[in-house]
């Protein structure tokens, strides 16, 4: 007979518990009440005992996944028969024990003896198989070394045999086959190795597949219908995430945002950065378009100073001083927006050195308070992920933001001739509150000319 | 809670433990819980003197850190992993710990109205000196102007709380930049002695403000304060550090039945405890 471990009421204001320690390994024997697994939720870490005494059969939630309260996490097998049968299953040698194709009590035949003729323990079916499967096929999932969730869910949609997962080196704890593990193994597994081990699968709800190759989009849609586990996961923001949503939300609430567009022609600059990135490289400075981008914006900043301020109370606080702030994006990690201090004292170069320094810095989290504060106004480049056009969000409580995007060679008009030129779409989002259409436009305008015409700095600037 | 000799379940048993090194705080957390679960004691707050210590909780990671373990050791700074709920976090002297050793039954055991409910005993503790001090939804601890001078940590076993806040009081902040608070980057500490400079409340004023609005916070008639040898009898085996315990109350307290605590503690009033003045040094009523 087995137990289901559920995460329990915690009160009614918790809604989801996140596992944070396992405190007891698969085939461990556990006495009822004892301490069996540990679930946080906000700041408070609760140990949930043992419902029952028996052994852990089978986890189905690892640690640091976040579930709703009542969500099934781990099997208990009880009865003093189940823990020799579960024993073997942590074994290293327990996953080799199901050959394939042979019948699913068969496989345990090798257990001993006083447990062979118990088999309940093992095979009812606890494990959350959608109806319809053959909750006897699909323990050998679960009893195999400890697998999580999405192992199991990539086992059955690539036919992964329990004895293939038996030689695969898992990297993870006490040698666990991870997701990335096995995501490996099947980059370079043979497709003679994946006709032996389909026999294992359940046949019942998968329709077979054809003798021939499919097309790999034809076939997910029944692998999903076999996947085991919830559908849906509950992934709790970081605090970075918390941070960023907080930011948007009073930005977006507090400014009015209108967004203006203009286009640029890059060429100049273009040609300039590839003449001048050899040049730069020997002093470990790699240039970037963000240089260009900021000196442009320091000059037409400080012709439009407004562009440049911020609201305090009933009033506009003209800053001349000049700390661009360029957004990093840094995948899960979270956008972040540090920024230049003073980039209208700074050169070109200095400027390119500093960029190279804060977007590492930014990326590694080794950041300074300071380098995030204080910021007068702020670039994003959604062009290094390839986008032509948006419009971005201000980085509250600065009052515009210039968004640049993808340098695209595009055929334009020029003196009557089409000509191939480097072209880039820029955005300019403001808050009108503080500034109308008319600034907005003529400050997009200008940065686009000074990029256009890089030599107006030298005799502006 | 049914025994005739355990102490009320209304009554919030303080005790300031003087310098305690983390090890023994949690031996005699984990000693007191098991008493509290098994019903032989009431509910307390205790307040440690730790020597400077980390302590990484059960989300917390290496990636938290940011001073090297080795440094880390040369500055004789302990790193403890434990079940309580958030990251990494600092202890140390002019910090005020409190472990709330509670049943949550009289929570309806809701673990988020517990957690609120200490928030709110940090920020009238604040209140009473001065500082309005703020929650932040989704960033549990207490907040004075964007920064940070609270942080909550609760572990939960048998449905008795342990653990507890960790409120900084004067504590040197630069210690905090050995690591990342609570996980959080850029984030700011701040303390009472910062906020307030001379007029700061002391530790010990501290400590009585907290244990008073804790106490009502969380719904108990009264603190009862109890001398600092006290909480040591429930540990079955006293750690080395505590030998000079063993021979002055540790025998006392085990002579002694521990009802006299209770019925001094509901008389009210800055009673002392007969059996000895560290028993019970003042009862307080609310």
């Amino acid at each position: 007979m087995s137990v289901s471990i559920v995460v329990p009421q915690l009160g009614e204001s918790v809604a989801e518990g996140t596992v944070s320690k396992w405190l007891k390994a698969v085939g461990d024997r556990v006495r009822k009440e004892e301490p069996l697994v540990e679930i946080q939720t906000d700041k408070i870490n609760v140990e949930i005992p043992s419902p029952a005494e028996g052994t852990l059969q089978q986890i189905l939630v690892p640690e640091g996944t976040t579930v709703l309260v009542g969500t099934e996490i781990g099997v208990l097998a009880n009865g003093g028969e189940a823990t020799a049968t579960a024993r073997p299953a942590a074994a290293p040698g327990a996953a080799t024990a199901a050959p394939a194709g042979a019948p699913a009590g068969g496989a345990r035949a090798p257990a001993p003896p006083p447990a062979a003729s118990e088999r309940p323990a093992l095979a009812a079916p606890a494990v959350p198989v959608p109806a319809g499967s053959g909750g006897d096929g699909e323990t050998w999932l679960g009893e195999s070394r400890n697998l999580s969730p999405a192992v199991r869910r990539l086992m059955r949609e690539h036919q992964v045999g329990p004895e293939e997962i038996g030689r695969i080196r898992g990297s993870g704890v006490a040698g666990r086959v991870t997701r990335d593990d096995l995501m490996d193994y099947l980059k370079t597994r043979s497709a003679p190795a994946r006709a032996g081990a389909a026999p294992p699968i359940p046949a019942a709800p998968a329709p077979p597949r054809e003798a021939g190759p499919r097309p790999g989009f034809l076939t997910p849609s029944t692998g999903q219908a076999v996947a085991a586990g919830p559908r849906e996961e509950v992934v709790p923001f970081t605090k970075v995430r918390k941070l960023i949503a907080e930011n948007m939300v009073k930005s977006k609430h507090t400014a009015p945002h209108v967004t203006t567009f203009d286009e640029v022609d890059m060429t100049a600059v273009v040609e300039l950065r590839k003449e001048w990135t050899p040049r730069l490289e020997p002093q470990g400075v790699k240039l970037t378009y963000m240089p260009f981008f900021i000196k442009a914006s320091v000059f037409a900043l400080r012709e439009f100073p407004w562009v440049n301020g911020t609201v305090r109370g009933d009033s506009i606080v003209l800053r001349r001083y000049y700390n661009i702030g360029m957004a990093v994006g840094r995948d899960e990690k979270g956008l972040i927006v540090p920024n230049i201090k003073d980039c209208d004292r700074k050169n070109l170069v200095q400027i390119a050195a500093e960029v190279n320094d804060l977007a590492a810095r930014a990326r590694a989290d080794r950041l300074r308070m300071e380098e995030i504060e204080g910021g007068t106004f702020s670039i994003t480049n959604a062009g290094v992920f390839g986008a032509t056009n948006s419009a971005p969000i201000i980085n509250f409580p600065e009052v515009a933001i210039l968004g640049v995007h993808k340098i695209v060679e595009r055929p334009v008009i020029r003196g009557g001739q089409i000509v191939p030129r480097h072209m880039m779409n820029v955005a300019l989002s403001f808050d009108h509150r503080v500034i109308d259409g008319e600034l907005a436009v003529k400050f997009l305008r200008r940065v686009s000319e000074l990029l256009e015409r890089p030599e107006l700095l030298w005799f502006y600037a | 809670m049914s025994g005739s000799d355990t102490p009320s379940p209304d009554v919030l048993t303080a005790c300031g433990l003087g310098h305690t090194p983390y090890r023994d705080g949690l031996r005699l957390q984990e000693a007191l819980v098991a008493a509290r679960a098994a019903g032989e004691t009431g509910d307390w707050l205790l307040f440690p003197d730790h020597p400077p210590v980390l302590t990484v909780g059960r989300s917390g990671s290496e990636a938290s850190l940011r001073a090297e373990p080795r440094r880390l050791e040369q500055m004789g700074i302990e790193l403890f992993q434990v079940a309580r709920g958030g990251d990494v976090t600092w202890h140390g002297p002019g910090q005020l710990v409190g472990y709330t050793i509670c049943e949550l039954g009289r929570w309806g055991h809701d673990l988020h109205r517990f957690l609120r409910a200490i928030e709110e005993a940090l920020v009238s503790t604040l209140e009473h000196f001065g500082i309005h001090g703020e929650t932040v939804p989704g960033r549990t601890g207490v907040w004075v102007e964007g920064e940070k001078i609270a942080s909550i940590g609760i572990a939960v076993r048998r449905w008795v709380s342990y653990h507890g806040f960790a409120l900084n009081v004067a504590p040197d902040l630069g210690s905090f930049d050995l690591i990342h608070p609570c996980g959080l980057r850029g984030i700011r500490m701040t303390s009472l002695a910062v906020r307030l400079g001379s007029s700061a409340p002391s530790l010990a004023e501290a400590r009585r403000t907290a244990a008073e609005e804790t106490a009502r916070r969380l719904g108990y008639v009264g603190v009862a304060w109890v001398g600092e040898a006290e909480p040591w009898r429930w540990v079955p085996e006293l750690p080395g550090g505590r030998e000079a315990l063993r021979e002055s109350s540790w025998d006392r307290g085990r002579s002694n039945d521990s009802a006299d605590t209770v019925q001094i503690a509901l008389a009210g009033g800055g009673v002392m405890n007969p059996a000895g003045r560290d028993r019970v040094a003042e009862v307080k009523e609310l």
